[in-house]
């Protein structure tokens, strides 16, 4: 017995030992510097700028033509034959799928997008900041760039997961819209004017880009009214007019314009910055060339311009082969393709990785034309053909007359493709009008209705959460 | 002859002065002859007098006699094999004895439990021993190399590369991206692995198979136990051992690659479907690459050990040497091992007292796996050097179609493919590891009654290892092309002042050192009560592992000299990069408890329960786990209905259900995604476009926790015929539940990176059988035969949502073979089917096709049926893991020959051609390929033509069975030569002589990286099988 006394003894000290166990487990890190010593910290500006910064990211560049312009009636593939740019060939010819990795590209970098969006909202709310007034701007700038996202994704997917709210399913587009429209109106409340941001915050999203959207995402909802509201918000902020020249807005020196609502931004300068090769992706292909000669401009549209006698848009739109550019680069006539798009074209960029092009997103004419149709389906014709004109005025061309609501409605449509070919528009706009089967099929394309008015889900998404529908007839 | 003599003759010295000693001590004398139960002589049979170190051993004709100073002393008899007997000397003078064998009935074999041993007839689990006597049949550098096919449900994939440590999977893959290694137990000292350990000194080796064996270790036995306990040395005179083997050996399967005359035919087909030029039918060289890489490798293994004891001390000590040198130039690879193991029976054998020390020294110079890639890549027709000594590189000239370097000024030159010289791969690797593991530890048992005794234990284990890599850059830019002057070399280092792509030369070196050490004390409670047999162990554990630092560096333009490699001694034109990481240690506290009870030896029921901590959850301050067991038992022919079986002499039912968690997980922390350059989480704004640099967060903090497997064990044990036939049947369902995953976000989520979580549920169940019989069947002669036979299926059976579609098995080309998805096994094959070959144009027209197809390419099925040949026609196609795991093992005595033949197979796996696969265009191919290529419409349906795309298909996915006769060795023994010589044998053994395949490439056993979803089971770098024949000598002497 006496033994065993002895040998408690030592298990108590043992247990003395061990006794602290959580201490004993409690290992500070030694490799990696824990989140409670991290001596860096991120600003919530730093989280906001992330978010505008995967605007510049190469599917910008790539995929994004392929998905607006490349598979409207105003671009061709371009490029060599050969060359299908991993599927352009499939956009072009309304060929594609579920696996089409252009789909999946923009589907994806909309939600990485809505994701850095959020959370940078969560982390600006709950950072620790004095300034009260900057902590709304910047949670204002992240829901108008998250709204931006959403409207692209709902009109090309229709019925969208919204993801903050649940990842799997697919919610109605009325939901959806009204989340753009929450996200918009409380961005408006917020953001300053143009002219109120210092100058160094140039580029930012500001109150009038944020009405200009939310016109735009009534117009698209044909709530005239509203559409027609907001755009006057913008027309009569005074914070924007027409540049002069069609001709620069696209170039260097018309960046940030007058006319500029809302483009993403780029610089030339190292360390360059901008959409990764969204330059290059479009410059001339062949000899003496200087891209990959993607994304070129239909005969269609030459004609369409030609029919309206645009000679100024037409040739700020496109380069010809065999012409001299603007700034002195003689285009050779031995390039593989006949047209190039303009206004990617970069002077002094021209094939460099990252682009100095600010790429438009959002700009005063376009108001003006949103405007102009939403009027003249309010029967305000005065109004309509007033906005109208003013666009025409610009590029010299005949003011339009017309009465007609239905004439009037067909000359704001062609308006909208001349000015704002290549703004990566056309392809939404010919969903939202309606037009898109016959100008399709007219262009030789199999639009097969009931299908192509949306994109199909991506495939990848659906493996994974497959109680996601897919859309009709893919 | 001279040393010799004064050898023999200080021996003969030795000799008499002790017996001249002994006699003048002496007062009584006894002597005897000692036999087997057959009468016959038995020589080298230790006696010793009891209480002393007195002792002597019986000569060739079993004789011997010794003087004992009292006439009341006890002599100990004692013999390898037989049983020892004491017998106390009574006065008398002559005393002969009859040695009876030991008996070997099942009853007496004892397993080790872990804290704890147990007779093999009481265990509730699967438990698998091995005895050092088995081990030691194949050479080996690592012991569980020569377990192959020995144990069922342990898969065993070895790697023949020097030094390659190889693979242990027990009872199916259960974990993704966790460790998957076993856990190891040395001594009652866990470690990671055993390399240092050399397989001579391993007395046994236990696999604790089920969990409810294994789950007294709890949170590291997920992918099982392995106990591995090393020699001890026994009461009685000094036993030496000396055992030296020396072999070669080469490549197993040798690949037959297309000579040059083949490959020009090949290169013009495959070049003329895409309009390139056409190489001349003469050409000036035709190398066989491998012929010119492989060299045939050798070895030698030896060891010396001495052991043995008193009543008091026991002693072990031993000396191991292996050295290899592989099938490439300057492949080596050598250990040291010194080792010495110590018992201490003290106050009358209250206290015991156990020290195992081992040191090991190790040195490897290895070479990149990839000249063998490249080998099997070149071109026949490029020289491995030219005419003046540069090194053949795949240029040619494309005007005359000549493989050369050289031509006129208007001819153009180009490459006939993308790869190098294989030599160089291997004649500019400099490298060089050292490594020194001391591992020791030190236990102590109080038998505090004769029921209860307390152990405590302590063991460390540090590791230090130093790497050194050299590389001369500006040599290996020199031969890359036979234009490339030093000149040039130089220029442009001048032009380029501290880019590090021009330095002369670059050394990287890395010093790492590690200390772990453990505390174990428990209390084992052992009593009979009539026919109520209880056993109780409980105890505390501690452990801190990871304990340690690591240095690396890297310098530029070092003197060239191998003395002056320092990174001091570069030059301060570059930046030298200097990295010092201290390790985060890793703590365990384990509170653990085992009760076994039974009934008469007829009803078992055992439990364990084991409570974790683990400081590797620290981030969630959630470090507990309980691991619990039970187990059941009947021995049925122990009860007396069964009376006197003559058929059946052992029979038992087993019954166990437990749970094991592996902590050896990865982990997640969020990552803040910023970027100084241009990236997408920076943009500019303001008139002057100034660069704001921004940030993202890429994936999720989300906290892992340890997987938990729990398993299911039905097993019976039955012997028949006198337990001649013995056999073991075991049936588990091993469930791994929160399996983690790399998982690749959701599109639509905001996550950016992948991250891991833990999504699935994994079940491997399966069957082992394993037979053995034995039978001597005269003195002269006695055999036995061995089978063991394993069946597992592997299956996730849950995913969560969202977590499907982790793909992997890369191919190093964009292209990948493995998915996950639920219903499949981990790591299966998913790839496109290949149905056939396009004959021509048309038919690629009229038929869905991928994009690119041209006639004599793979045709695809359009499984789907929707026109579109796209991912969603992937499909699946089972795993490179075997079901079916087979061993054969015979051995036989026959005289003083003894014969042993071991055999190994696997089945029910596919293996990835990826060598072929991956080709981007020029590349050589088997003969075999070339002989049965489509080389026009109609020519075959089966094979694609020499313009093949590099599509991942089942067309090289290949069966991976196969049936290899490991070892057949054939000995010869001496018994009793001279005295103090008990025994010399001689053996000759061929290691893998043969396999049996359909595998084309080098070996179908491919472990790769060894993870489910990375390049296991795809044939891109691996090391060959290879096949050996060894001599060797075994001596025992006194």
């Amino acid at each position: 017995m006496y033994k065993l006394k002895k040998i408690s003894f030592v298990l108590f000290l043992i247990l003395l030992f061990v006794g602290c166990s959580d201490d004993f487990l409690n290992v500070a890190s030694r490799e990696e510097i824990e989140a409670e010593d991290s001596s860096e910290n991120y600003t919530p500006d730093e989280f906001v700028i992330g978010v505008y910064g995967s605007f510049t990211d190469f599917t910008y560049a790539f995929s994004w033509l392929g998905v607006t312009e490349i598979i409207s009636d105003n671009a061709d593939k371009g490029s060599s034959p050969s060359d299908t740019g991993t599927d352009k060939h499939l956009l072009d010819n309304l060929e594609f799928s579920s696996t089409t990795p252009s789909i999946e590209s923009v589907w994806t970098k909309w939600y990485k997008t809505i994701g850095r969006a959020t959370y940078a909202i969560e982390y600006t709310e709950n950072f620790e900041m004095s300034d009260e007034q900057l902590r709304s701007r910047l949670i204002g700038e992240a829901k108008f760039l998250r709204a931006v996202c959403y409207f692209y994704l709902v009109r090309y997917f229709g019925d969208v997961p919204i993801q903050e709210q649940d990842l799997t399913q697919r919610a109605p587009q009325e939901e959806v819209y009204q989340y753009i429209i929450a996200d918009l109106e409380s961005a408006a409340e917020v953001l300053p004017e143009k002219g109120v941001y210092a100058e160094e915050d140039l580029g930012r999203a500001t109150r009038g880009a944020a009405l200009s959207i939310l016109s735009k995402v009534y117009l698209q909802r044909e709530n005239w009214q509203q559409a027609l509201d907001y755009a006057n918000q913008v027309i009569e902020s005074g914070q924007y007019s027409l540049a002069d020249n069609y001709e620069v807005i696209w170039r260097e020196e018309g960046e940030n314009g007058p006319g500029s609502i809302f483009e993403i931004q780029a610089r030339g300068e190292s360390t360059a910055h901008g959409i990764q090769q969204y330059s290059t992706t479009q410059g001339a292909r062949g000899p003496s060339g200087w891209g990959w000669g993607f994304n070129t401009p239909t005969q269609d549209l030459v004609d369409a311009y030609d029919s309206e006698g645009d000679e100024i848009r037409k040739d700020a739109t496109i380069i010809f082969a065999g012409e001299t550019l603007w700034d002195g680069r003689e285009v050779s006539p031995s390039i593989e393709n006949p047209r190039y798009n303009e206004k990617a074209y970069s002077s002094a960029n021209a094939g460099a990785g990252d682009g100095d092009k600010n790429m438009r997103i959002m700009r005063y004419a376009e108001v003006l034309l949103i405007k102009a149709e939403a009027a003249n389906e309010l029967g305000q014709t005065g109004e309509a053909q007033s906005a109208l004109n003013q666009v025409r005025d610009r590029v010299d061309l005949d003011r339009v007359t017309t009465g007609d609501q239905n004439e009037l409605r067909e000359a704001i449509w062609k308006e909208r493709r001349l000015e704002l070919a290549f703004e990566h528009d056309r392809w939404f706009d010919l969903l939202r009008t309606g037009q898109a089967a016959e100008v399709m099929q007219g262009h030789g394309k199999n639009f097969v209705e009931g299908k192509h008015e949306l994109f199909p889900i991506p495939e990848e998404q659906l493996r994974k959460t497959p109680q996601m529908e897919q859309n009709p007839n893919y | 002859m001279i040393a010799k003599d004064i050898f023999a003759k200080g021996l003969l010295a030795l000799c008499l002065s002790l017996f001249l000693v002994t006699a003048a001590y002496g007062q009584h004398s006894v002597k005897g002859v000692v036999n087997d139960q057959a009468g016959e002589p038995l020589p080298g049979v230790n006696i010793q007098v009891k209480g002393t170190t007195q002792g002597t051993s019986t000569n060739a004709q079993g004789a011997y006699s010794l003087t004992v100073e009292s006439e009341s002393d006890t002599l100990i008899f004692s013999f390898i094999g037989f049983q020892r007997q004491e017998v106390p000397i009574q006065g008398r003078q002559e005393i002969n004895i009859t040695m009876t064998p030991q008996a070997i009935e099942a009853g007496e074999e004892l397993v080790v439990v872990g804290y704890g041993t147990q007779e093999q007839v009481d265990l509730t689990g699967s438990i698998k021993r091995v005895q050092s006597e088995e081990l030691n049949k194949q050479p080996a550098l690592t012991a569980t190399e020569a377990l192959q096919g020995k144990v069922s449900g342990v898969n065993i994939i070895k790697n023949d590369a020097p030094g390659g440590t190889p693979t242990v999977i027990m009872r199916g893959l259960g974990t993704a991206l966790g460790g998957r290694n076993p856990l190891y137990i040395v001594d009652g000292v866990p470690v990671d692995d055993i390399n240092n350990i050399a397989p001579s000194d391993i007395e046994s080796i236990d696999f604790l198979k089920d969990a409810a064996s294994a789950s007294i270790y709890g949170l590291r036995a997920a992918n099982g136990v392995i106990i591995v306990t090393t020699k001890q040395g026994t009461e009685g005179a000094a036993q030496f051992e000396a055992d030296t083997y020396v072999g070669y050996n080469s490549v197993l399967n040798k690949v037959n690659m297309a000579d040059g005359p083949e490959y020009v035919t090949y290169f013009n087909e495959e070049n003329a479907a895409v309009d390139g030029f056409q190489l001349n039918q003469n050409q000036q060289y035709d190398t066989d690459w491998f012929d010119e890489l492989l060299n045939q490798g050798r070895f030698i293994n030896s060891k010396l050990s001495v052991s043995g004891g008193s009543e008091n001390i026991n002693y072990f000590f031993s000396y191991n040497l292996n050295a290899e040198e592989g099938l490439l130039d300057n492949q080596k690879f050598w250990r040291q091992t010194l080792r010495n193991n110590n018992n201490y029976r003290l106050f009358d054998g209250f206290l015991t007292l156990d020290q195992n020390l081992s040191i090991s020294f190790s040195r490897e110079n290895p070479m990149p796996f990839g000249a063998f890639n490249t080998a099997y890549r070149q071109s026949p027709l490029v020289p491995t050097f030219y005419p003046n000594g540069r090194y053949g590189q795949p240029f040619v000239n494309e005007t005359t179609g000549e493989v050369t370097y050289e031509g006129a000024a208007d001819e153009t030159i180009g490459r006939l493919n993308t790869h190098g010289n294989p030599l160089t791969a291997i004649d500019f690797n400099n490298e060089e590891s050292n490594a020194i593991t001391l591992q020791g530890n030190l236990a102590a048992d109080f038998n505090l009654t004769d029921y209860l005794t307390f152990t405590t234990r302590l063991g460390a284990t540090r590791f230090y290892g130093d790497t050194r890599a050299f590389s001369p850059l500006r040599q290996q830019w020199i031969s890359g092309d036979p234009t490339r002057t030093v000149a040039q070399y130089q220029a442009n280092k001048e032009a380029n002042p501290g880019v590090t792509d021009w330095a002369d030369n670059t050394l990287f070196v890395t010093d790492t050192e590690t200390f772990r050490w453990n505390w174990d004390n428990y209390l084992n409670f052992s009593k009979s009560f009539d026919d109520h047999n209880v056993d109780i162990t409980a105890g505390i554990s501690s452990e801190k592992t990871g304990v340690g630092k690591r240095f690396r560096g890297r310098a530029y333009d070092i003197p060239e000299q191998e003395q002056y490699w320092n990174l001091d001694l570069a030059t301060d034109q570059y930046d030298k990069i200097v990295e010092h990481t201290n390790f985060t240690p890793n703590t365990l506290l384990s509170y653990f408890g085992r009760v076994q009870y039974n009934y008469d030896r007829r009803y078992y029921i055992s439990g364990t329960l084991r409570r974790d901590g683990s400081s590797q959850f620290a981030n969630t301050e959630d470090y507990w786990e309980l691991f619990p067991s039970v187990g059941l038992g009947w021995t049925i022919s122990n009860e007396e209905f069964m009376g006197e079986n003559e058929a059946i002499s052992f029979l038992k039912l087993r019954a166990s259900w437990g749970r094991l968690g592996n902590q050896n997980v990865p982990f997640n922390s969020t990552v803040v995604s910023t970027d100084p350059g241009s990236a997408s989480q920076n943009y500019v704004f303001g008139p002057a476009q100034a660069l704001r640099f921004g940030a993202s967060v890429g994936s999720p903090a989300r906290d892992i926790s340890w997987e938990i497997v729990e398993e299911w064990n039905l097993g019976a044990d039955i012997e028949f015929v006198d337990s001649r036939l013995t056999s073991t049947i075991d049936v588990y369902q091993k469930t791994t539940k929160n399996l983690i995953l790399l998982v690749n976000p959701l599109p639509n989520s905001q996550f950016e990176g992948d991250y891991f979580d833990q999504g699935a549920e994994v079940v491997n169940q399966g069957l082992e059988l394993s037979l053995n019989w034995s039978d001597n069947v005269s003195e002269d002669f006695s055999y036995n035969v061995g089978t063991s036979f394993s069946y597992n299926k592997n299956e996730i059976t849950e995913v969560e949502t969202g977590f499907e579609g982790l793909t992997g098995g890369s191919l190093g080309n964009g292209q990948i073979t493995k998915r996950l998805e639920e219903g499949q096994p981990l790591g299966a094959w998913w790839m496109y089917e290949a149905v056939g070959v396009w004959q021509d144009e048309m038919e690629i027209a009229n038929n869905p096709s991928i994009g690119g197809a041209l006639p004599g390419h793979l045709r695809y099925n359009d499984v789907n049926e929707d026109g579109v040949i796209d991912e969603r026609d992937k499909k699946f196609f089972g795993s490179y893991v075997p079901n079916y795991n087979y061993g054969i093992n015979i051995g036989a005595n026959y005289k003083q020959f003894d014969v042993s033949l071991d055999a190994f197979g696997v089945a029910g796996n596919k293996v990835y051609d990826g060598l072929s696969n991956t080709r981007f265009g020029g590349e050589n191919i088997r003969e075999e390929t070339f002989t049965n290529r489509w080389t026009g419409p109609n020519s075959t349906s089966e094979h694609p033509g020499a313009n093949r795309d590099a599509i991942a298909s089942d067309y090289y996915l290949k069966d991976g069975s196969y049936l290899r006769i490991n070892n057949i060795t054939l000995g010869y023994s001496l018994q009793n030569i001279v005295n103090h010589l008990n025994r010399v044998r001689f053996y000759i053994s061929a290691q893998n002589p043969f396999m049996i395949t359909d595998y084309p490439g080098f070996t179908p056993e491919l472990v790769g990286n060894g993870s489910p979803y990375g390049t296991a089971g795809i044939e891109l770098n691996a090391y060959p099988n290879t096949r050996s024949l060894l001599l060797g000598v075994n001596i025992d002497f006194q």
